[in-house]
């Protein structure tokens, strides 16, 4: 089963790995590209959710993305700032964007 | 020369988004660099548990991406890998639009789902069909199980009451009654009837009203496996409900389990799903999500 983040539930991506389904590639490389994918995607949901957050929330963000409990993630996140899944949806849709540009690319 | 190509496409795309989650990951650190250092010095006292969560956020320099998600990366993989390779099998042989599937395409969606999952499936079974396999799914409500069912018992764990406590219950029973005739009555299987149950439309069925109790008999509890083609994930459904009104622009409908599984919506956000008889004479398929 595919590892669950506490932002899961905000992404879909199974356009990118259908457009990566349309490239000759063997089935390991699409998974190692698949990862990739994945890897940059928790990337811009971190860099969006630090970017907003005070210097003290923070330090409580990191310890609730540890704990791996969302429900304590999105309840903190929601009374530190504001419009928080927006953001993290609008950046995400960005890099998709990005990502489905590179795959049309190579094409 | 199939394997240049290959090659090719893998490490161009490769090259570039390791580049990309690099300069992430720098302007990450760069960015934050004191609540970072605060982290790595107390993540004794953290108690940290989260392999994904540290190996990402430490280490700015991924090697090995794939083993950041997983201990047991090889089993994950292959499972992203079976559902991409569905999803993508399925992209061939679904029409853009979501419409009642041709013979030929029928044909086609069983043989993946029965080669992808290991279960035979079938549109047609006992010689009586649903007006169509492939239909967009809305929400449903939990229904009462016994008589005296209601929220505030309806749960097995408080996890489960606190993901699926919102949805509610309907204000009437299910088109087959209740699932059991009593709490103390109830079987695990009822149970799991309730909470992996599909309504379908029933009404709808080619000949249903010439042979109306015949195929309400059929219809009772009948397992089919239902797939979102979109992201490979599927459930052994049983039919438990007649819906939704074919004004509803809606085909069928899932329990607040099987839509959370499967990771559907209602609303502007509703998709399809497909869904298929299961032949299964000895009741050996249990319900519930289906591994891949």
């Amino acid at each position: 089963m595919k590892t669950k983040h506490f932002y899961s539930y905000l992404i879909e991506t199974s356009d990118i790995y259908l457009e990566l389904g349309e490239l000759d590639l063997t089935s390991e490389e699409r998974v190692r590209l698949i990862s990739i994918v994945d890897a940059n995607i928790h990337s811009v949901v971190i860099k969006t959710v630090l970017s907003n957050l005070p210097a003290p929330d923070k330090k409580i963000f990191l310890k609730n993305l540890v704990s791996e409990d969302s429900d304590k993630i999105w309840e903190h996140l929601k009374k530190t700032t504001s419009d928080i899944e927006n953001r993290i949806k609008k950046e995400i849709e960005e890099l998709k964007k990005e990502l489905y540009k590179d795959i049309q690319e190579v094409k | 020369m199939p394997k240049k190509k290959k090659s090719f496409h893998y490490e161009k795309l490769l090259k570039k988004w390791i580049l990309k989650h690099k300069k992430l990951q720098k302007e990450i650190f760069e960015t934050h660099q004191d609540v970072f250092d605060w982290f790595e010095n107390n993540s004794k006292q953290l108690a940290v548990g989260s392999l994904a969560g540290v190996f990402m956020l430490t280490n700015p320099i991924v090697p090995k991406i794939p083993t950041a998600f997983s201990s047991n990366s090889a089993v994950l993989n292959q499972s992203i890998d079976k559902k991409v390779f569905l999803s993508y099998d399925l992209k061939n042989v679904l029409p853009q639009q979501v419409q009642p599937l041709t013979v030929q395409e029928e044909k086609n969606v069983s043989d993946i789902l029965t080669r992808t999952y290991g279960i035979k499936v079938t549109p047609e079974l006992n010689g009586i069909r649903l007006d169509t396999t492939y239909g967009v799914i809305g929400q449903e409500q939990h229904l009462a199980r016994y008589p005296g069912d209601n929220m505030y018992v309806h749960f097995d764990s408080v996890s489960n009451a606190q993901s699926y406590f919102s949805y509610g219950m309907a204000p009437g029973l299910g088109g087959f009654g209740y699932f059991a005739n009593s709490q103390s009555a109830m079987t695990k299987e009822e149970e799991d009837r309730e909470k992996y149950y599909i309504a379908v439309q029933t009404f709808l069925a080619p000949g249903f009203y010439e042979n109306k109790q015949e195929y309400l008999d059929f219809f009772k509890f009948r397992k089919m496996l239902v797939v979102n083609p979109q992201n490979g994930k599927a459930v052994i459904a049983d039919i438990a409900d007649a819906g939704p009104a074919p004004w509803t622009g809606k085909q069928l409908g899932g329990s607040p389990e099987v839509m959370t599984y499967l990771e559907r919506y209602d609303g502007a956000q509703r998709g399809p799903v497909l869904y298929f008889f299961i032949d299964d004479p000895t009741n050996s398929v249990p319900l519930g999500p289906v591994g891949l």
